[in-house]
């Protein structure tokens, strides 16, 4: 029987984790991550879930331990936020060159200096080129379905590719909401034990995994890249099958498009709740926008995103992040994939708080090709 | 002092044929850290997974060949003991029994890798860690490390290294694990004895394998073990074990050699005097008289 609970972002992550059977826990403390990895060890020392707690000494050790135990053909798990999402970095290019289904959680915090507890997306999209996956959630049960998720469609043999997923620091991390935990053996079906193709750390068959490669390189770069193109099918028909049992639908992109729509903005993360209130609001004034969510953010869902704005005569795209010296990171890559020109709004950096009256005010702001920063 | 008496090799021939790191490869002429792994692997056998950590041995296999009959995994320079953590778990869940065995250099063990080597040394992680020691960052070409002895060039310190090399063996008893030892493949029974006995320990063991390297240090490649041996028969570098918080030398050199036949062996040591090296005779001198005071054995006292 599945059951219903108000529970946080953390604790749907950590659910998640528990849900797909996860036996390798890696783990280092950062808020606002660490309710994740606290939950998960009261389980383990309960005995609800049969898994091995490892606490590292740096994010670094972190994903290094996630990378070496699922060379060994362990389904793994962590979460980390902001800097140590950053330690991580040299590691993220390893493990995604391995082609390693590992599954992250990013509880998404700004980057210092200085410091900010609070939520912005700029360190999460620090490692866009880093060849895994990136999932963005926008509340507490799409946590906990994208995580399971994520294992079917990392350990995939056409994608064999890490997936980060990112929810918004405390704004999910910390906030309740009622969240439906699927049955044990319901999530059992969906997700087979973890039987890799390529278990490569077994004296039985040895190989050496890692090594130098001279020319071969850029073969093995358009292999990683030819896995992530290949990620965009199998996300949405896992997906639709996830649809099909839970009733919860998911995809690349979330639109919230009626038709008449003439002003879009394009969003992700948890602040699409307020922004789709906006648009409910100003539509019941007559004014036609709508708001388009990003879910996934690698693969980059160019198609999706032409197919939802094509009839959309001005769009504006929100950024919860900054790339100085070149602009809103979502803006510049909705720009090259669309090729015609949108108004770049810088927000909600450090958590700054958004809210209706500045959605509106960007929504009458838009048709102009500028970067404007709402404070 | 019999130290030939409790040990399972005793000569040569008791060293096993097989091999699990063959022929082909391409480390430089004369390496020793190559021969160090050659061996330990003689002893450890088929059921063994080696992790390396960025350095010389990265460049064994070469895709999309590779001289190792044993599972082989790098992953970066600076984790190779969270590797060891983290592999050691995920043997225990899939059930697979094996040796795991970290082979990583000194610059990514005493500098950069102390973090993670001191991670799973606390968790008492049950791996043996060879430190292949060439005394600098050698694959880089030969750059200071905190292993790099006092006095020596490279290419980072042009005119000699001011200060005295990191004592590794010492950092890693204050941590507790069960062995410890330090040894050098001139002296390939001494060795192969502490590789078993780190295999059989249950917990962590760390060798700190002195690896003489002809490239960064200056010598002809086919004088490496010759410049082994003279680095432990001037007592420059000394084999011992440490078990449960107890230093035992384990080779005592009967008639200790000057200090001037190992270093002007090497191009690294080319600009000390004769001063220079008075003071360093000196220096050893008063290490094993003190060591010889205490019966080559003694407490740590940690």
């Amino acid at each position: 029987m599945n059951t219903r609970r108000m529970i946080t972002g953390n604790g749907a992550a950590a659910w998640g984790a528990r849900l797909s059977r996860a036996e390798i826990i890696p783990n280092f403390p950062i808020t606002p991550q660490t309710g994740i990895i606290e939950e998960i060890a009261s389980w383990i020392a309960s005995g609800e879930m049969d898994a091995d707690f490892l606490p590292m000494e740096s994010e670094h050790s972190v994903m290094s331990a996630l990378a070496a135990a699922s060379s060994a053909g362990v389904r793994v798990f962590s979460a980390t936020s902001s800097q140590g999402l950053m330690l991580m970095t040299e590691m993220m290019f390893v493990t995604s060159g391995l082609r390693l289904p590992v599954i992250l959680v990013n509880v998404s915090r700004g980057l210092s200096a200085p410091i900010t507890l609070w939520s912005d997306h700029n360190d999460a999209l620090v490692q866009r080129d880093s060849g895994w996956l990136q999932i963005f959630c926008s509340n507490n049960q799409e946590v906990l379905d994208s995580v399971v998720m994520g294992y079917r469609i990392a350990e995939n043999s056409e994608v064999l590719l890490p997936m980060m997923i990112n929810l918004d620091g405390f704004t999910l991390s910390a906030t309740r909401e009622p969240v439906e935990i699927p049955d044990q053996d319901e999530i059992d079906d969906f997700l087979p034990a973890y039987d890799p193709e390529h278990t490569i750390l077994d004296p039985k068959e040895p190989m050496s995994v890692g090594g130098v490669v001279f020319d071969e390189y850029m073969y093995f770069r358009s292999q990683q890249r030819m896995a992530m193109c290949n990620s965009n099918g199998v996300i949405k028909d896992v997906c639709a099958e996830w649809e099909k049992m839970t009733g919860r639908r998911y995809g690349l992109v979330e639109p919230y498009l009626p038709e008449d729509a003439e002003r879009a903005l394009v969003i992700c993360g948890s602040e699409s709740a307020i922004l789709r209130y906006t648009v409910d609001k100003l539509r019941k004034d007559g004014e036609k926008v709508g708001m388009l969510r990003l879910r996934a953010m690698r693969p980059f869902p160019c198609e999706e995103i032409i197919d939802a704005l094509s009839d959309v005569e001005e769009i504006g795209v929100i950024d919860q992040d900054i790339s100085p010296g070149s602009g809103g990171i979502i803006a510049t890559e909705v720009k090259a994939c669309l090729g015609r020109s949108v108004t770049s709004f810088i927000a909600g950096l450090g958590g700054r708080r958004i809210g209706v009256e500045k959605y509106e005010q960007m929504f009458k702001r838009l048709g102009r090709d500028v970067e404007e920063w709402i404070f | 002092m019999d130290i030939l008496k409790n040990m399972a090799l005793k000569k040569l021939t008791d060293i096993p044929m097989e091999d699990f790191l063959v022929g082909g490869h391409v480390a430089c002429q004369g390496c020793s850290a190559s021969l160090g792994l050659r061996l330990a692997l003689k002893v450890l056998g088929k059921d063994t997974i080696v992790i390396n950590g960025s350095g010389c041995m990265t460049l064994l296999p070469v895709y999309p060949t590779t001289p190792l009959r044993v599972p082989w995994i790098h992953l970066a320079i600076e984790n190779t003991g969270a590797a060891g953590t983290a592999l050691y778990y995920a043997l225990r869940r899939k059930n697979i029994k094996a040796n795991i065995l970290g082979y990583a250099g000194d610059g990514a063990t005493y500098d950069i890798g102390i973090q993670s080597l001191s991670g799973a040394a606390e968790k008492n992680i049950d791996m043996i860690y060879i430190c292949y020691n060439n005394q600098s960052f050698g694959n880089t070409g030969h750059q200071r490390a905190s292993s790099t002895p006092r006095a020596s060039y490279t290419s980072t310190t042009p005119s000699g290294k001011v200060e005295a090399a990191k004592d590794m063996p010492i950092i890693m008893a204050a941590h507790r694990i069960p062995y410890i030892a330090t040894a050098c493949p001139s002296y390939p029974i001494d060795f192969l004895n502490k590789v078993k006995k780190a295999a059989e320990v249950k917990g962590m063991a760390f060798i700190d394998l002195l690896t003489p390297c002809p490239v960064g240090w200056g010598f002809d490649p086919a004088e490496g073990i010759n410049i082994g041996r003279l680095a432990v028969r001037t007592g420059m570098w000394k084999l011992y074990e440490i078990e449960n918080g107890r230093v035992n030398v384990t080779y005592v050199p009967k008639k200790r050699k000057r200090v001037s036949e190992y270093l002007r062996a090497q191009a690294r040591f080319s600009h000390l005097s004769d001063e220079d090296i008075g003071a360093m005779q000196a220096e050893v001198d008063e290490e094993w008289d003190e060591l010889e005071e205490r019966g080559y054995g003694y407490e740590l006292g940690i």
